[in-house]
């Protein structure tokens, strides 16, 4: 029997590991990918909550897993069909791709903090995202724009998620815990510097990161207030002044810091309204059912694996590429 | 009964005479309670006024409004003739017929009922009829005029789409009742006279072309017969709709008159409300105008919530906070209303009604307003307001900021490190004496600065100012709004502007109602303009974030602004450009976030500068 050829979307953790698998599982995966490189955002980041293992490590391995597994890069995928035992996914720049079944591995896209205009993001030059302080941990060198080393940082929670006025009522799950360990991050990379987070409800739930806030608290001497920014402002030094309500006291606080770093959301990528597949209230793809079916999409041939069906850790994006692969192997067997 | 008792009674007159009597009684008391009612400053109004030209401008309007509605006419000559026909018609029938009643009867003693049922009391034209006018022939052309008033209601009433009208109201059984008779009152005459001309040979070409046609087809004792009883039916449909008119939406006939005299006498509905607005509410006849423009109703398709609904619930007592709270104030209902009852004020008043049910209403909030401090900055005449919604789009601020510093201006900001709110979200939510606090605050703080200018960034401060501050106008303050002040700016040539290469497509505030020309002549000035002859203007459809609304979730608002999103979207603009940020705020997102982009006039100016 021939290998059956299965199309991967998406080159991101989701997408390697469920090309390793596939591979394992007797198929001829094809990752296609639309950056330059495999790694989705994951190769982005320095280090993973809760252990703050490198995030490298984890791309190295999947790198390792997929070895040798046939990919195309730069080639955004634009539509897919599935017909008569088959799909089809075409490129935006009009390539055609067929294969016996799909697996959609598209992931997230960030929020774009700019769309909160009260924070300020894109306008004043200390308002930093979540991504681009990981970048600064890459670099090795957390600084202001003017080249100082910040000595008042504040975190914000929830920007771009669960909130309505910007039409992202979920909750992207990985920024709590994101939070925390960035927060302890800042007080190992800037000796001496006070992180405050700005949160609605902590949700520390995965196994460590209770431990993980405490240990903040506790041994980096970070703060956290519950109450979220109203509105930032520039004073004249650059420095950005708080606006913010503390929930918890009841009282309104005004709070001049070095940095702000806005904890950006996950939310739908473009193709998800694109592909003809169910989508769920949030705009990521709907798995066919919540809890037999959660690799599997409203069409047959056509699976999902990762954060294309909502926010998720990388263990849990892992778990779901894996099982993605069984499935398959499955269904096409019958 | 014959002529001979100048009376000319017959007992088929009592059903009539009843209802005659009831409605004047009724009428009269609702006159009369009302304007009793008055708040003395009203009062003080209308004797001031009553001996003036104003009393004879709104009998001319009472005339072009409750008779030959011109206000339905300028917007859906269909309906408008059907609401003509109905009321001018019927006014004419009584005119005339009494004229006609008066040149036949040398009689001081000459009640209603005689030209009301005329042609049965003269079956046969008296014998001055050749000397006189042909009154029958004027009659019969005026009872054809109401029929077919009569024939377009009932179109109206099985396909409301020939009328022009995609939504018609639903009627309280008391409106049902008098919808029925007034159905059959005209046809019921149109028998009634038909009959009697047939069996005495007389009538014009219509009652008595009708009555020559029934003598041939109907024997002559069976048409005898059907004579009395006809004049019954008619006299019993005209009493069962006079006695239920007081509660029916037919009242508007009665209190329409009053109410553009009172109106033309400056007399206003007030937030706190007064008698007064029992002129309004009752005015409203309910047409099912304002019902089509509701973006609530076309958005989201919940129908229980517009101006015609919200004055009946209100009118019989039975409004809930539910119906007063769901709503925009985006003014559009008012726009439409061919009565022009003031919609925003008599919601306001209601939500003022039940918002003093609570105990917040009179609690000792914003007490520390009195001794706040002083935040503002810079001592310029031009005073800079930015606003709560202005401040949480910096955006508009620092481009205001670079429009001031390029025109020269010395700005004195109010709020740039915090300030107090206009009040306006508290008013909307009937909070007044919360409301009161800020204005007061905001009101001494204009003041002790000496500004001759107030710029605001967002037209629901502006509305704040301009409207309700009523100390702040005393000041003798200039008030304008961003898309004004920059507009002058330009036009007086102290702000230099290049032109951006893009093009925008305009969204009008409902807050800034009533000033269109200014930010298209400013657009037309830095950018190109695809709607620069906006169709919409007066027709401006909210976007769906407005403040007045206290009901409706996101997702829903989120519908409304959907329709804005689309109509500027299809006219091949890149980007949309408005003058309010909570517009900027709800546009964006309900364009589904980063797929166009929303901005503000000010940051369009400022890039081109």
């Amino acid at each position: 029997m021939a290998q059956e050829r299965i199309l991967v979307i998406g080159g991101g953790v989701a997408g390697m590991q469920a090309a390793a698998a596939l591979r394992e599982e007797g198929f001829s995966p094809l990752i296609i990918e639309r950056s330059s490189k495999t790694g989705g955002h994951v190769a982005q980041w320095d280090r993973l909550f809760p252990t703050q293992a490198p995030a490298q490590a984890v791309i190295d391995e999947l790198s390792a897993a997929s070895q040798g597994i046939e990919s195309v890069t730069d080639c955004e995928i634009t539509s897919l069909t599935a017909a008569d035992g088959g799909v089809t996914a075409v490129s935006a720049g009009g390539d055609r791709y067929e294969g016996r079944a799909a697996v959609v591995a598209t992931g997230f896209d960030l929020f774009d903090a700019r769309l909160k205009e009260e924070y300020g993001y894109g306008m004043y030059e200390n308002v930093i995202t979540s991504a681009e302080l990981e970048q600064m941990f890459r670099d090795g060198r957390v600084a202001m724009k003017s080249g100082e080393a910040p000595k008042r940082v504040a975190i914000l929670h929830c920007v771009g998620s669960r909130d309505e006025k910007v039409g992202q009522n979920h909750c992207s799950k990985v920024c709590c815990i994101t939070g925390i360990k960035q927060a302890i991050e800042l007080t190992e990379a800037v000796p001496g510097v006070q992180v405050t987070n700005f949160y609605m409800d902590l949700r520390a739930f995965g196994n460590g990161y209770e431990e993980l806030y405490r240990k903040s608290q506790v041994e980096n001497g970070v703060t956290y207030i519950r109450g979220r920014i109203s509105e930032a402002g520039e004073t004249q030094d650059k420095r950005i002044q708080l606006k913010v309500e503390d929930t918890l006291v009841g009282r309104p606080l005004r709070m001049t810091v070095d940095m702000l770093v806005l904890l950006v959301g996950m939310r739908a990528p473009g193709c998800c309204s694109s592909f003809g597949l169910e989508t769920q209230a949030n705009g990521f793809f709907a798995p066919r059912d919540p809890y037999t079916g959660t690799v599997a999409s409203s069409v047959p041939g056509v699976y999902l694996a990762g954060t294309a069906t909502g926010p998720k850790t990388i263990g849990e994006t892992i778990n779901e590429a894996v099982a993605v692969a069984r499935r398959i192997k499955r269904d096409l067997g019958e | 009964m014959q002529a001979g008792s100048p009376w000319f009674f017959d007992p088929f007159v009592i059903p009539f005479t009843i209802g005659v009597v009831w409605l004047f009684c009724a009428i009269l008391y609702k006159w009369v309670k009302w304007f009793v009612g008055l708040p003395s400053e009203d009062k003080g109004l209308v004797r001031h006024n009553f001996f003036s030209a104003k009393s004879l401008k709104a009998l001319k309007e009472a005339v072009l409004e409750c008779l030959i509605h011109r206000k339905i006419w300028k917007t859906n000559p269909m309906l408008g003739f059907m609401h003509m026909s109905l009321a001018l018609g019927w006014f004419l029938l009584i005119v005339v017929g009494k004229l006609e009643t008066s040149t036949y009867i040398r009689d001081a003693v000459n009640p209603p009922h005689v030209h009301v049922f005329f042609r049965y009391f003269f079956p046969e034209e008296p014998a001055s009829y050749v000397r006189h006018f042909n009154y029958a022939l004027l009659m019969d052309c005026l009872l054809i005029f109401v029929l077919c008033g009569v024939a377009l209601a009932w179109g109206k009433r099985a396909y409301s789409r020939m009328m022009g009208m995609r939504r018609t109201t639903r009627h309280t059984p008391f409106d049902r009742i008098a919808l029925a008779s007034l159905w059959l009152i005209f046809p019921l005459r149109y028998l009634a006279e038909s009959v009697t001309c047939g069996v005495h040979d007389s009538g014009s070409f219509f009652t008595g072309g009708t009555g020559d046609m029934l003598a041939s087809v109907v024997p002559m004792g069976m048409l005898s017969a059907m004579e009395y009883p006809a004049w019954w039916a008619y006299s019993i449909v005209l009493g069962v709709f006079f006695v239920a008119l007081p509660y029916s939406r037919y009242m508007h006939i009665f209190t329409e008159i009053p109410l553009i005299f009172l109106r033309a006498y400056k007399v206003k509905s007030k937030p706190e409300g007064s008698t007064f607005d029992n002129f309004q509410i009752q005015a409203c006849s309910r047409c099912g105008i304002c019902l089509d423009p509701c973006p609530i109703a076309s958005d989201l398709n919940i129908n229980n919530i517009q101006a015609a609904y919200f004055l009946r619930d209100r009118r019989y007592g039975h409004l809930t906070s539910q119906v007063a709270d769901t709503c925009l104030m985006c003014g559009r209902c008012a726009e439409a209303c061919p009565v022009g009852i003031e919609q925003g004020t008599l919601r306001l008043s209601s939500r003022v009604a039940f918002a003093g049910q609570t105990s917040l209403y009179h609690a000792a909030r914003y007490e520390f307003l009195a001794s706040a401090e002083d935040r503002s900055e810079g001592t310029g005449k031009v005073g800079f307001f930015a606003g709560c919604m202005t401040q949480l789009t910096p955006g508009v601020l620092r481009s205001m900021e670079k429009i001031f510093a390029a025109a020269g201006v010395d700005v004195w900001w109010a709020d740039k490190h915090g300030g107090v709110c206009c009040g306006r979200p508290m008013r909307l939510s009937g909070n007044l004496p919360a409301a009161e606090r800020m204005e007061r605050y905001n009101t001494e703080l204009f003041r002790k600065h000496g500004i001759t200018t107030l710029v605001t960034g967002c037209p629901i401060c502006y509305k704040s100012f301009t409207q309700e501050y009523k100390e702040l106008q005393k000041l003798g303050i200039r008030v304008l709004h961003h898309t004004q002040y920059i507009a002058e700016l330009i036009a007086g040539g102290r702000l230099k502007t290049s032109v951006v290469q893009a093009s925008y497509a305009y969204h009008d505030p409902c807050e800034l109602r009533g000033i269109y020309a200014e930010p298209r002549y400013v657009l037309s000035h830095v950018a190109t303009l695809a709607n620069p002859e906006s169709r919409e203007k007066d027709r401006v459809h909210c976007c769906g974030g407005s403040l007045a609304n206290l009901t409706l979730d996101t997702a829903a608002q989120t519908k409304i602004g959907a329709t804005v999103v689309r109509n500027l979207t299809a006219t091949g603009a890149e980007t949309i450009v408005t003058s309010c940020p909570q517009c900027k705020k709800s546009l964006q997102r309900a364009a589904g976030n980063d797929q166009i982009r929303v901005v503000d006039i000010a940051e369009v100016v400022a890039e081109a500068v």
